[in-house]
């Protein structure tokens, strides 16, 4: 990444979060800023913006939704939501509304550091519109349609290649089923989740080595999918300590176990 | 008893009988005048009044003497010779006995008429009483209430002594004779449910409860006075009648209790989830500050070097992960207790539901190798990915549980005929027959592992409601103790054309 440290803002009414969250931010290079309120995390985005926000949905004064909405309005500042709720719908809305993530509380600091970066990047590629885009063994060309495995090219269906180019327009990002189903089939078929199974089905077993362990298109429970950047560690891998993901090695998607 | 009212009827009878000859004398004595004066000598139309105010008064019996002394009389004053009782032609005689027979016969109707109008008017009376009664009732708030509105009724309707014993006890019972009290005492213990006793001074009371269903509100003793036959069966009814509206009253109001009572239920079940509610919020707040510490601890370079120090901050963050689940297991059951299990169906990949439990519990599972036997070409299913995902955490964490580290899990998902199973095998501690019966009970823990293994007992019991909930269902399995466990979820397949592999409906979203 860049050698100016990135500026996180932290927004939630919990001081007892604030503090880990910057003790964590800081510890893997961050600048953090702290906001108690959503008036407040609103007001300090517009006077001086950070490069990524991390905001509660309870705050005491506003909705989260509605600080996200009211902030979307005018930044693309990359934006993670912090939800004591495991409700799917309520992650769809928010995701809908425009936050890049949603993790769960209680979750882990690697686990919330894993989504920031990817977050940091989308905004970074964004900047740089590169034709070609990676994600692990897979590369996408964007100008020529065209998809490769290790070098190999691939033959996908025209919808099958318009779902892997919408969720590769989100590098590392959960893209909801309603905006695939939206994007790829139309408004009509917005709740036709079958077909989305289906053609997953189908594209995992042209880019995945085992389509039934996928590496590379995840699947978020009940919200949608995502293409991840980078090789995850394995399943299996033992709970070792990881060292928190340094910004030359990012590790993308450490899940903690936690919800 | 019975003479003494027939004497009474006979005295009343004579009365009217005198009555009514001083009737036919008094006319005789205006006759007179009449025709002394002013000299009408066809006069004995003048004896009709007499009779006729007496039948209308007391009835036939006094009409007929009246009309015979009026026959005779206006013979004396007005045939034959003057003032002697000869009656001059045999014709005359018999117009004059027509002319009573007209008499007895008008008065008769005019007396029946009358009784009418008597009847009516008192019926009316008590329509209006009873209205009025049933009215006091409906807007009675409470049993005391519907006590004092039958007593003064009944009081009201038989013009007696009224009172009400036992659950109704009112004012007044001071003079109630102690053979009285005595029978309805012995009613209220369940021996029948209405009599009529003499009191020993001639006086008849009717005894009998409130309501003939239940003893519960108490009975009620009439003093009917020393009525009897039709006169008293037709009192009797009439209390009847007022005893079984106050009755429905009573039960009403019963019912109306036991409204109030699942009222106060029902509020006591909000309060619960209100709390439940509150409690994980404020209790996963500050968990999620000792857990997100927690992890930065132990990643924090300058602990990692220090082994006991590190594992104290994983210790810290395994419990803290430990304890989020057993408040999201709390959540789960009181959900599944209120019945407020909804699946939010979607079409699901069974291998994903499978991947996400197993990459939820990687930390809990480290210490065993798992085996992941999927099968690719499974159909998608119609289920709550959560709550599918939530019922196999809940067995994954059992298999871990109950099994030595280092025993290997092996975690399938294959077809099998008309359903999809997702299945769970370890190698562990097994199941006897007894407890293959009892595991998936509430709060069912293996006696075996009480106090080696630490745990609520409602995992398989939320995996089992959640997967009901979802049109499937969870299996237990075990060769016997220490021969390890197999539990599966058999979800339903979907129908033949909605399957992954179906040509059809791939060329409809297909170009």
């Amino acid at each position: 990444m860049t050698d100016i440290p990135s500026c996180v803002l932290v927004v939630d009414d919990e001081v007892q979060i604030r503090r880990f969250l910057r003790t964590g931010f800081e510890l893997d290079g961050f600048t953090v800023r702290e906001a108690e309120t959503g008036a407040e995390a609103l007001r300090s985005a517009t006077l001086k913006p950070s490069d990524l926000v991390i905001l509660d949905l309870g705050l005491p004064d506003m909705d989260g939704a509605d600080v996200l909405e009211r902030l979307r309005a005018w930044s693309t500042v990359p934006l993670i939501v912090l939800s004591v709720r495991a409700n799917e719908a309520e992650k769809v809305r928010l995701l809908e509304l425009g936050a890049d993530d949603y993790v769960v509380k209680p979750f882990g600091m690697a686990e919330l550091l894993a989504r920031a970066h990817t977050a940091l990047r989308r905004q970074l590629r964004a900047a740089r519109r590169e034709p070609v885009v990676k994600f692990g063994p897979l590369a996408i060309d964007f100008a020529a349609r065209a998809v490769f495995i290790s070098e190999q090219r691939v033959t996908l269906t025209p919808k099958e290649y318009r779902l892997l180019q919408i969720l590769a327009q989100h590098p590392g990002n959960v893209v909801t089923h309603q905006h695939l189903l939206r994007e790829v089939w139309g408004n009509e078929h917005i709740d036709d989740t079958h077909y989305l199974r289906i053609f997953v089905r189908k594209l995992r077993r042209k880019i995945e080595a085992d389509p039934t362990q996928p590496r590379i298109l995840l699947t978020e429970l009940g919200v949608g999918y995502r293409l991840v950047m980078a090789d995850p560690p394995a399943a299996a891998a033992p709970a070792a300590p990881q060292a928190a993901a340094a910004p030359a090695a990012p590790a993308a998607s450490v899940a903690d176990g936690s919800r | 008893m019975q003479s003494n009212i027939h004497a009474k009827t006979m005295r009343r009878q004579l009365r009217d009988i005198a009555v009514a000859l001083l009737y036919v004398v008094a006319t005789t004595a205006v006759a007179l005048l009449l025709r002394h004066y002013i000299g009408i000598l066809r006069g004995a139309v003048l004896y009709l009044v007499p009779v006729m105010i007496a039948g209308y008064q007391f009835g036939v019996i006094p009409a007929l003497v009246a009309a015979v002394a009026g026959v005779v009389l206006s013979g004396y004053v007005y045939f034959a010779q003057l003032y002697s009782f000869q009656v001059a032609s045999p014709q005359e005689a018999l117009n004059l006995v027509l002319f009573m027979v007209v008499a007895v016969f008008v008065s008769h109707l005019a007396n029946k008429a009358k009784r009418h109008t008597e009847i009516a008017r008192q019926r009316e009376r008590e329509m209006s009483d009873l209205y009025a009664f049933s009215r006091r009732l409906a807007a009675a708030p409470s049993a005391t209430e519907i006590f004092i509105a039958i007593q003064s009724h009944l009081a009201n309707l038989v013009q007696r002594k009224v009172v009400l014993l036992g659950a109704a006890d009112t004012a007044g019972t001071d003079g109630v004779p102690e053979r009285v009290r005595a029978e309805a005492a012995r009613i209220e213990q369940d021996e029948g449910s209405e009599r009529t006793i003499d009191d020993g001074n001639g006086n008849n009371w009717l005894i009998r409860r409130v309501s003939p269903k239940t003893p519960d509100f108490g009975s009620v003793a009439v003093d009917l006075g020393n009525v009897a036959g039709e006169a008293q069966a037709d009192m009797r009814q009439r209390i009847d009648d007022a005893l079984a509206d106050a009755a429905a009253t009573l039960e009403r109001l019963d019912v109306a209790r036991a409204l109030t009572e699942a009222k106060m239920r029902s509020e006591t079940e909000l309060l619960r989830e209100a709390l439940i509610g509150s409690v994980s919020h404020e209790l996963r707040t500050p968990l999620a500050s000792i857990l997100g510490a927690a992890t930065i601890l132990s990643n924090a370079p300058a602990l990692a070097r220090d082994a006991k120090l590190h594992a104290l901050t994983v210790l810290v963050r395994d419990e803290a992960e430990r304890l989020n689940n057993d408040i999201q297991n709390l959540l789960d059951a009181t959900t599944i207790s209120s019945q407020q299990v909804r699946p939010k169906l979607q079409w699901i990949e069974p291998v994903d539901i499978v991947n996400a439990a197993v990459e939820h519990r990687r930390r809990r599972l480290a210490g065993h190798p798992v085996t992941l036997d999927l099968d690719s070409n499974l159909p998608i299913v119609r289920a709550d990915p959560t709550q599918v995902e939530q019922a196999l955490v809940q067995i994954l964490d059992n298999a871990a549980k109950y099994s030595t580290d280092g025993a290997p899990i092996r975690v399938a998902a294959r077809p099998n005929g008309q359903t999809v199973v997702l299945s769970v095998h370890d190698c562990g501690a097994g199941l006897s027959g007894e407890e293959k019966r009892q595991v998936g009970g509430r709060f069912f823990r293996g006696p075996r592992h009480a106090a080696t293994t630490s745990g609520s007992g409602l995992g398989l019991w939320i995996a089992n409601a959640f997967i009901s909930a979802n049109g499937g269902k969870v299996e237990v399995e075990s060769d016997g103790i220490d021969r390890g466990t197999t539990v599966s979820i058999h979800l339903p397949m979907p129908p033949e054309n909605m399957r992954g592999e179906a040509a059809p409906l791939e060329t409809v979203i297909d170009d």
